[in-house]
């Protein structure tokens, strides 16, 4: 390990991927993190848990859809799919078929409500984009060897300036599995 | 010796002012107008501070010392990417240029990196140009002592370091501030705007220390005298950029280019004799300027 006192830097890698999730909107996603890095390697090593695997939704399962003379209309019961869900009837019908009355009324020209029901979301992917961007906001610009290890729960990356050894690629995949076991918080 | 003031108020019989700067035998270096507010630099024999200061109660505006005016500095990143900028590289810049600086943000080729990082000739030659330069570094004791530390190490102008970790004293170095580190927003709670203030005192700390060097051995005319005739070649009238001359500690930077205009500039009277002869005029590195540096009194003397 390096000789030096680091614990600036930890302090600041801590709040500046704190901001940065926050900025993204991700901050929710991720239920724990660690940051580990070894400046005199050199190596640096992200790992972020991500909250439960994000299973499709459908939008009956988070707003009520009724018809209206116009099309259909959505009442949206539960805000944080909200982002989402304009989105994907952005993508469906067009921004023009897509007018929002109010913050939770959604009408849509155009749809019939039965095809509005059994539309899902899948907001897994965009998130899992975001998480990425985040990291790559904070990585060590210069750090680009890298390796990744990722899968539904858990996303651990590590990065190096010239050769990556097997040493800190064994201590990315210790992290990465206890990453899986660890509680939240510890 | 000239004082550097900064006058904040409206277009209202300005032009007043300007006459009563010329007739104390002071300079106006730069104006800045935004419809009815205007912002002049101006440089005035110090006493002769009383005067403009109860012309500027009489037309409403307010006086305030700019330290660093007169000076270019150049602010360097790593790297422009957006590990560095915009924050809080801008903000260190802006701050600069409220205490009066001309500041230019640089970002590195190949800065990037621990032991990769590096910094070419050109790219020191091009910070040479300026009065002084901060280096804004990032958050690893280990990687800003053992590799970032050459990136400025043959600098000849005086550097002053900005980074993340508490370090002791740095080499190469002629002011530092620690606790600044990387930043993704805006530096502008209590304690990063005490950080950004203690910048500007190193920068100015610098700065004044460069200032005595030069009166040990004083140039032959101060660059803002020599601006004024600069200023009516028609080049410079016809340039678009917003500060077409530049002071420095020992000169200026003029927008023109060196090959087409450097006769011209060369032949301007200053106090009965050549620009060319009083002054060294040289190319500039940043495309499509001169650089003029002034020679010590000395060195016209015996010249």
């Amino acid at each position: 390990m390096s000789e030096h006192d680091e614990s600036f830097a930890f302090q600041n890698f801590d709040t500046i991927l704190r901001q940065v999730m926050a900025e993204l909107g991700v901050s929710r996603m991720v239920t724990d993190y660690r940051i580990m890095a070894d400046p005199d390697a050199p190596y640096f090593l992200i790992s972020l848990r991500l909250g439960k695997a994000r299973s499709s939704v459908k939008i009956s399962d988070m707003a009520m859809v009724d018809p209206s003379p116009a099309g259909a209309k959505i009442t949206i019961t539960d805000e944080m799919w909200a982002p989402a869900l304009l989105t994907r009837l952005w993508q469906e019908y067009g921004r023009d078929a897509v007018e929002q009355l109010t913050r939770f009324e959604i009408i849509v020209h155009g749809a019939s409500a039965e095809d509005l029901e059994s539309m899902e979301l899948d907001p897994g992917e965009e998130l899992k984009s975001k998480v990425l961007d985040a990291v790559w906001r904070i990585f060590p610009e210069g750090f680009k060897v890298r390796h990744n290890l990722v899968d539904d729960k858990v996303m651990t990356i590590i990065g190096t300036e010239h050769d990556l050894r097997d040493e800190w690629i064994k201590i990315a995949e210790d992290l990465h599995e206890r990453m899986h076991h660890d509680e939240e918080g510890d | 010796m000239y004082e550097v003031l900064l006058f904040d108020g409206g277009v209202y019989k300005i032009n007043e002012l300007y006459e009563l700067i010329e007739d104390v035998g002071g300079f106006v270096i730069q104006k800045t107008q935004v419809q009815v507010q205007i912002t002049v630099t101006l440089a005035i024999p110090e006493e002769e501070r009383p005067v403009i200061e109860a012309k500027t109660v009489e037309l409403g505006g307010k006086l305030m010392d700019v330290p660093l005016a007169g000076t270019e500095i150049a602010v360097v990143a790593p790297t422009l990417g957006r590990h560095h900028m915009p924050h809080p590289t801008c903000d260190i810049a802006e701050q600069l240029r409220r205490a009066g600086a001309i500041t230019v943000v640089m970002g590195l080729a190949r800065g990037k990196g621990r032991r990769t990082s590096q910094i070419s000739a050109e790219e020191k030659a091009i910070i040479e140009e300026y009065d002084a330069a901060v280096f804004v570094l990032g958050n690893f004791k280990d990687c800003i002592l053992e590799h970032k530390v050459k990136l400025f190490e043959d600098l000849e102008v005086p550097v002053v370091v900005v980074c993340g970790p508490e370090i002791g004293s740095l080499p190469s170095c002629e002011g530092m501030v620690c606790g600044v580190g990387r930043k993704v927003e805006r530096m502008r709670r209590e304690e990063e705007i005490h950080k950004l203030e203690e910048v500007g005192s190193q920068v100015e700390n610098v700065v004044r220390r460069k200032r005595q060097e030069l009166d040990e051995d004083p140039l032959f005319v101060h660059p803002a005298e020599i601006k004024d005739r600069i200023a009516e070649l028609e080049a410079v009238q016809r340039s678009l950029r917003p500060a077409p001359i530049v002071l420095h500690l020992d000169g200026l930077r003029v927008k023109i280019p060196y090959e087409e205009w450097k006769d011209q500039i060369a032949d301007v009277e200053v106090y009965g004799r050549r620009l060319g002869d009083i002054a060294t005029i040289s190319n500039s590195r940043l495309g499509g300027s001169t650089l003029i540096r002034i020679k010590t009194r000395a060195e016209v003397e015996s010249g």
